[in-house]
């Protein structure tokens, strides 16, 4: 369960912050919380709409892609801050992703009374129709005297405090499972791909034809790339460009870099296309990913970025069973994320897992259960029982990815 | 004469509050003298750790400071109070104290059928808070609904039971300032414990 828990205060030291920041620790078995910081957003005008800006269209697509939004409000002047409210104008004018999104209320203060008021003028501002978030009954959450609550590891001291909060979390778990009852399924329709790359990034290389087959050396040099005993500082450690190769060369995998503009950048160019587990040319690199595959497979080439891009999943896997019984290969798609968790590309590794688990049973003197068929899947029943084992975040797909995935390395 | 400070409750360009303030200053003009603050160039309050107060926000308070009373006028955002509004109060209570006692009488108009109603509420709430303590004139609202047809084509309230209203209204808030003037006794005591007013001493 993915939840969002947004800092109410735009301060520099705030106990509301260190609030969310030992629920995400300490409550990491319910869910996964992801902290938003709300300081970069501007002060609401409706004069002036800057919906479309980068940091309030990236606070509006995590609250979207979230199961429940957990607000953490300090109190000032019996009311929450302007900060806090700034946002949830923003959030109400052109876009609404709270409506019918689940909430739960928390606030910290310095006095004994743990932001009371304010949590009160939040639960009806967001009860307002261009709100329309569907806030937690009870259960409210005050922690009053807060510089005395805390240790120096940010954890609660009270144990009774540390009960309460776990009980409003548990049930906050319960109500978005309920919610979600009354709300029905409705995930948003997510953006479609741009997979002929005819975007821009800030990395693109403007001015060569991503087309061409030496797109590597007319963009190298547009760029002034550095190559060869060059160093290049990494984090965390200093190679030489050289060193990098023979690294990412000595993977036991086939690794492909693809950007967030759908431009294939990078593959560990190790063997020949034909002795690939999925082939790629030294020409392809540079390609947009609509040249990498045949046509028939884009609908399934775009809901694998989709979901990476949009957060929906982390990786899609897929294996596939076009290697023979004494292989079992498997095509990752894991999304790679900045600092900032905005999403800058996939990381695409294929690699075979039969060699790892025939080591693994090896060393452990384990077996598998029904026996070495049910391992090296020789019937084409049994491909299709352990790609769905191992691909379980997409076994509704299944078929249509795989297809995608076969479409590509046959055409290479 | 009495002179008042009407604060336009929003930074938006176009604001019929702002019209309605701009109705109240002419309507007025031979009662008091009133000039109309904005609060479109406040920074967004961010507690900064060493109390400096934007040039901006130290000539509104002087200025509501210098007034014998303080007529708001807000509109409603989200069934509360603009962020806007809010984070003016934030800076006008951040170490500095004008609003201690100052008489304030507030406004609200609406696009809507509610004329503001609730961030009107939540306004006094607010105005109520320790490092505030505004004296609110009790028991008056000002609700202009409709506010896009409220007014002629020269600014003027259409409906004469809304002037009617409103003329009654600031008589008694003129008194009201008057009365308040003379609940002096716990002014400085008031002022002090703002002023010496820590959330974390509480």
């Amino acid at each position: 369960m993915k939840i969002v828990g947004i800092v109410g205060s735009n301060a520099e030291v705030s106990y509301n912050r260190t609030l969310l920041q030992y629920i995400k620790k300490q409550f990491d078995y319910l869910f996964e919380l992801e902290l938003i910081e709300i300081k970069d957003i501007p002060l609401f005008n409706q004069s002036n709409d800057q919906t479309k800006s980068v940091p309030i269209q990236n606070i509006n697509r995590k609250i979207m892609q979230a199961d429940g939004v957990i607000i953490a409000t300090p109190e000032h002047n019996h009311t929450i801050p302007a900060a806090l409210k700034s946002v949830l104008e923003w959030l109400s004018f052109n876009i609404h992703p709270l409506e019918n999104k689940p909430v739960m209320i928390v606030g910290a203060s310095y006095y004994d009374q743990g932001s009371s008021r304010a949590q009160l003028h939040l639960r009806q501002i967001l009860n307002a129709p261009g709100v329309h978030a569907i806030v937690m009954p009870g259960n409210e959450f005050l922690l009053g005297k807060v510089k005395e609550a805390f240790d120096n590891k940010g954890d609660l001291k009270d144990k009774g405090t540390i009960e309460f909060l776990s009980s409003c979390l548990d049930k906050f778990v319960q109500f978005i499972k309920v919610v979600s009852v009354i709300e029905g399924p409705k995930k948003p329709a997510l953006e479609p791909e741009d997979l002929y790359a005819t975007g821009k990034i800030e990395t693109t290389v403007e001015g060569v034809d991503m087309y061409a087959d030496d797109w590597l050396e007319q963009a190298a040099e547009a760029v002034n790339a550095v190559e060869g005993d060059t160093y290049v500082k990494l984090d965390r450690g200093l190679l030489t460009v050289d060193q990098l190769n023979y690294f990412l060369a000595s993977m036991p995998m086939e690794l492909t870099f693809a950007d967030s503009n759908n431009q294939f950048l990078y593959y560990n160019h190790t063997l020949p296309a034909e002795e690939m587990l999925a082939s790629r040319n030294p020409g392809q690199v540079g390609n947009p990913l609509a040249k990498c595959h045949p046509q028939a497979s884009f609908k399934n080439v775009e809901w694998v970025i989709q979901q990476l891009r949009s957060g929906e999943l982390d990786a899609v896997r897929v294996n596939v069973p076009t290697h023979g019984p004494d292989k079992f290969v498997v095509h990752n798609y894991q999304a790679m994320h900045d600092k900032e968790g905005n999403y800058v590309g996939i990381n695409e590794y294929i690699l075979d897992f039969q060699p790892i688990i025939d080591w693994y049973l090896k060393q452990t003197g384990k077996t598998l259960e029904g026996g070495a068929d049910g391992v090296s899947g020789a019937s084409a029943s049994d491909h299709a029982e352990e790609s769905d084992a191992v691909s379980g975040a997409s076994v509704r797909e299944e078929d249509e990815v795989m297809d995608a995935v076969s479409g590509a390395s046959v055409k290479g | 004469m009495t002179t008042l400070i009407g604060l336009v409750g929003t930074n938006s360009d176009y604001s019929t509050n702002r019209k309605l303030l701009q109705f109240i200053q002419r309507h007025f003009t031979e009662k008091s003298e009133m000039e109309i603050v904005e609060i479109r160039d406040l920074p967004l309050f961010n507690k900064p750790q060493d109390k400096t107060i934007p040039e901006a926000v130290q000539l509104l308070a002087d200025k509501i400071e210098a007034a014998d009373g303080v007529i708001i006028s807000t509109p409603e955002y989200d069934h509360s109070v603009p962020a806007s509004l809010i984070n003016a109060l934030n800076w006008l209570s951040y170490g500095i104290y004008p609003f201690v006692d100052k008489p304030v009488m507030i406004t609200g108009a609406s696009y809507g059928t509610l004329g503001s109603s609730r961030a009107q509420l939540h306004l006094r709430q607010i105005l109520d808070a320790p490092e505030l303590r505004a004296r609110i004139m009790p028991s008056s609202e000002f609700l202009l609904s409709h506010s896009l047809q409220a007014f002629t084509d020269e600014n003027t309230l259409i409906d004469n039971e809304q002037i009617e209203k409103l003329e009654g209204l600031f008589e008694d808030f003129l008194k009201f300032i008057n009365i308040t003037a003379q609940l002096n006794h716990a002014h400085d005591l008031n002022k002090r414990e703002a002023e010496n007013f820590s959330w974390e001493r509480v």
